[in-house]
């Protein structure tokens, strides 16, 4: 058997276990993060939302029903973590913009305003409200792109349509990071004389490089340019991953790609390893302490049967509103289905409750009573928890 | 998991090196579930771009949900393969181990007719891309090397795979060095190509038959109580996976059970018997290429820790770029233009980090790498060798 040696192993590669594993291997331990895939992030459209219940994120955080697990975050350790996620991004030359203070705008491909707290750069001049005049650019054959959506619902809206040769975001995105592509391109976009102040695209300003992208752009069509989130795949998002990526990796975290956990080694109160499925001898990871940040239905934490919700790898307890018939409601699109609800209750210091784990701390999306889609705390949840279970798990491992 | 745990997300699709380059291939989700669901084994196969997948396994590595899409398709190309006549460089790159058994024999009329210009417009003829030179044929290979046995505890049988014994069986002779500092036994068993050439280009039934010699011979030192190593990921990926999955070997699990990766081999003996290496300084400055057959092994990425402990090394780690080249697969002139673009991609991350050399634990990694920039390329034994002094106790031997 192989067996490894680690201080910590995360489980979980979205915003939440990358952030706990960065800050924890800055402590200086030893960290493994394991993960089945990518996370739902890539899926993401990058920005963080704290909570879009109001103008002020912060503020509306603190008026979440008193069990939301936002409130086992102080307030000086939100504003750190996201100071903290701000400056990684800058250094990666991702600026975002936004406070805790403000909720800002984002424009939608169909249309509508979102409120998010912090927009990465590319959405920095999204239009706050109906009445901005824009012109749309989007890009002949592609998917899940209808600028007549937007047009609908804005008065001083229109757009034209580029050829760039690829109907998929991904194609566009990598086309345009090369120079020859972008010049094409800005060329004929100087050609149609744009009056309207600003100008909108779907999110596929490269894959990397995106400020680099905009700024080209906007010098030479001097009005601001702005990203519009599309449907998967999402640039934003996956930027997003790779930056949070890149940055726990130079922090001496070490990445086990499509690492399901399927077994765990428990003594006494403690988890002592995990294990993989292989196609040969067991692979094991050993640690101190284990941080579970798998998110949910979607990223995988959580699976529904028609009886029970039960949760993946440790098998912890799991809040399930009472009676199947309790999961939903009566409308589609009630953003009230309490199913939201469903997750890992934890106590103040992330270890799950109703179990004897000593050695578990739990972030992310798997926390129940969070209500992603309902408050709006998408992403910001997870920088929140992740960063605290890690102060938590660090405070423990001392 | 099968086909039908694809909740369609597009993650792999993001991953695909080929998607992004090639418009002509569909991607791994239509490629493989999507098109699942319309193969009917009562009718012939059409789809010829199941052929441009190059097998890397990047959509399986980032698959949430654990399905796998390049198995899909590897099980579609070898059904394509039956049903389809093969052209000449499917033909010859599936029986490259033949090829490169005589191009060895003759290596110094070999090597210089594949550099001449008549060499190379025979080559483009048979569909055969020159865009990098072919690699050098070694005239002693690594077969023809002496046995090392010894009294030692840990015994180890090395398959080495026809990259180093074919073309660089110095590094085959640096491992086995290595590893005797290590006080283990080597020994060369008998053994043929893996068989993933031959499964790459679409021909199962060779694939099988290389696969049945080396079960056979591999077995029976596992039953002698001997551990087998591979440094080839490709080779390690094909005993652990293939063997098992696609060709059904009989003896496949118990190699899988007893079959290391170099690194993670030399990991766990320092582990096991607590030795204390002494690595001398190494005053180099690498990007390590991680071959998209390592991730794929789910060992996470051993020789980057052993080279973490080198002093005076400083070694970045990037595992986003596909090098392009997947063994035979860049080598074809239908694959020619995806091969140089991502390899291409490849070294401009790879010249950003400021390395003066690239390490890659793949020999048509490096092969391609090193012929895209013009930098030196080391397998991570070499540098290991370097810094472990055995060179000049070599010498001092001598």
């Amino acid at each position: 058997m192989s067996v490894v040696e680690y201080d910590i192993v995360v489980i979980g590669a979205g915003v939440a276990g990358l952030t706990a594993g960065a800050r924890l291997a800055e402590h200086g331990y030893r960290v493994a993060l394991v993960t089945t895939g990518e996370p739902t992030a890539c899926l993401s459209t990058g920005c963080i939302d704290l909570c879009a219940n109001g103008a002020r994120p912060l503020y509306a955080a603190r008026e979440l029903p008193r069990e939301h697990p936002l409130h086992l975050v102080s307030d000086t350790d939100i504003a750190e973590a996201f100071g903290r996620f701000l400056e990684v991004m800058r250094e990666r030359g991702r600026v975002y913009t936004g406070s805790l203070e403000h909720n800002r705008c984002v424009l939608s491909a169909l249309g509508t305003l979102k409120t998010t707290c912090l927009t990465p750069a590319g959405m920095a001049a999204s239009p706050q409200s109906d009445n901005e005049v824009i012109r749309i650019i989007t890009f002949s054959g592609l998917k899940d792109f209808y600028p007549k959506y937007i047009l609908s619902r804005f008065a001083h809206a229109s757009f034209s349509s580029y050829d760039a040769g690829a109907s998929t975001t991904m194609g566009i995105a990598s086309r345009l990071e090369r120079d020859e592509y972008l010049e094409a391109f800005i060329v004929w976009l100087e050609k149609l004389d744009i009056r309207e102040n600003k100008i909108g695209l779907p999110a596929v300003l490269g894959m990397k490089n995106t400020a680099e992208v905009i700024r080209r752009i906007e010098s030479r069509l001097e009005r601001p340019v702005f990203e519009i989130p599309t449907l998967p795949p999402s640039m934003p998002g996956r930027r997003l991953f790779n930056d949070l990526k890149d940055h726990f990796r130079n922090k001496g975290g070490d990445i086990f790609w499509s690492w399901p956990v399927v077994g765990v080694e428990k003594a006494g109160g403690l988890i002592e390893a995990v294990f993989t499925r292989t196609e040969g001898k067991p692979n094991s990871l050993n640690a101190r302490a284990f941080v579970l940040a798998t998110g949910s239905f979607v990223g995988g934490g959580l699976t529904a049967t028609r009886q029970t919700i039960t949760e993946n790898v440790f098998d912890l307890p799991v809040h399930v509103p009472s009676g199947r018939e309790g999961w939903f409601d009566e409308d589609y699109f009630s953003p009230d289905h309490r199913i939201g609800k469903v997750g890992v209750c934890v106590d103040s210091s992330f270890r799950p409750e109703h179990s004897h784990w000593e050695n578990i701390f739990v972030c992310g999306g798997i926390l129940a009573h969070a209500q992603i889609l309902k408050n709006g705390c998408g992403h910001g949840l997870s920088l929140a928890t992740g960063y605290a279970a890690a102060g938590s798990c660090a405070e423990y491992l001392k | 998991m099968n086909f039908e745990h694809c909740i369609r997300c597009t993650i792999c699709v993001e991953n695909c090196p080929v998607f992004r380059v090639n418009p002509d291939f569909p991607g791994p989700k239509q490629a493989g579930p999507d098109a699942e669901r319309f193969r009917s084994h009562r009718e012939k196969t059409v789809d010829d771009w199941v052929l441009l997948c190059s097998q890397c396994k990047r959509c399986e590595m980032s698959c949430p949900c654990g399905v796998e899409p390049a198995q899909i398709i590897l099980r579609a190309q070898q059904r394509y393969g039956m049903e389809h006549p093969y052209s000449p460089a499917h033909l010859l790159f599936a029986n490259n181990y033949y090829l490169s058994g005589l191009g060895s024999l003759t290596a110094p009329l070999a090597n210089r007719i594949a550099a001449t210009a008549t060499g190379k417009k025979i080559f483009n003829a048979m569909g055969i891309a020159t865009t990098i030179p072919f690699p050098k044929f070694s005239f002693r290979t690594l077969k023809k090397q002496k046995k090392v046995r010894g009294r030692s505890v840990r015994k180890v049988a090395f398959f080495y795979g026809c990259f180093i014994n074919f073309y660089r069986p110095d590094i085959g002779r640096k491992i086995i060095q290595i590893l005797s500092a290590l006080n283990v036994d080597v020994v060369l068993p008998p053994q043929w190509c893996c068989g993933l050439p031959a499964l790459g280009n679409g021909n199962l039934t060779l694939a099988r038959s290389f696969a049945l010699k080396n079960a056979a011979s591999l077995a029976d030192y596992i039953d002698a109580g001997y551990d087998i190593l591979y440094s080839c990921t490709s080779c390690g990926l094909c005993l652990l996976e293939d063997y098992q999955e696609i060709l059904e070997i009989p003896q496949a699990k118990k190699i899988a059970e007893h079959s290391y990766d170099l690194h993670e081999y030399i990991l766990k003996i320092i582990n096991d018997d607590d030795i204390q290496l002494e690595f001398g300084q190494v005053g180099r400055k690498l990007a390590y290429h991680i071959p998209c057959h390592l991730r794929a092994l789910k060992i996470g990425y051993p020789a980057a820790k052993l080279m973490r402990r080198i002093p005076g090394l400083t070694c970045e780690i990037l595992d986003d770029a596909c090098c392009g080249l997947s063994g035979s697969y860049g080598f074809k002139k239908s694959n020619e233009g995806t091969a140089r673009q991502l390899g291409e991609r490849a070294v401009l991350l790879i010249q950003k980090t400021g390395a003066e050399a690239i390490v890659a634990d793949c020999g048509s990694c490096r092969m391609q790498l090193s012929g895209h920039s013009g930098m030196p390329a080391f397998d991570p034994a070499e540098i290991l060798f370097e810094s472990l002094g055995l060179e000049q106790k070599n010498r001092a031997k001598k």
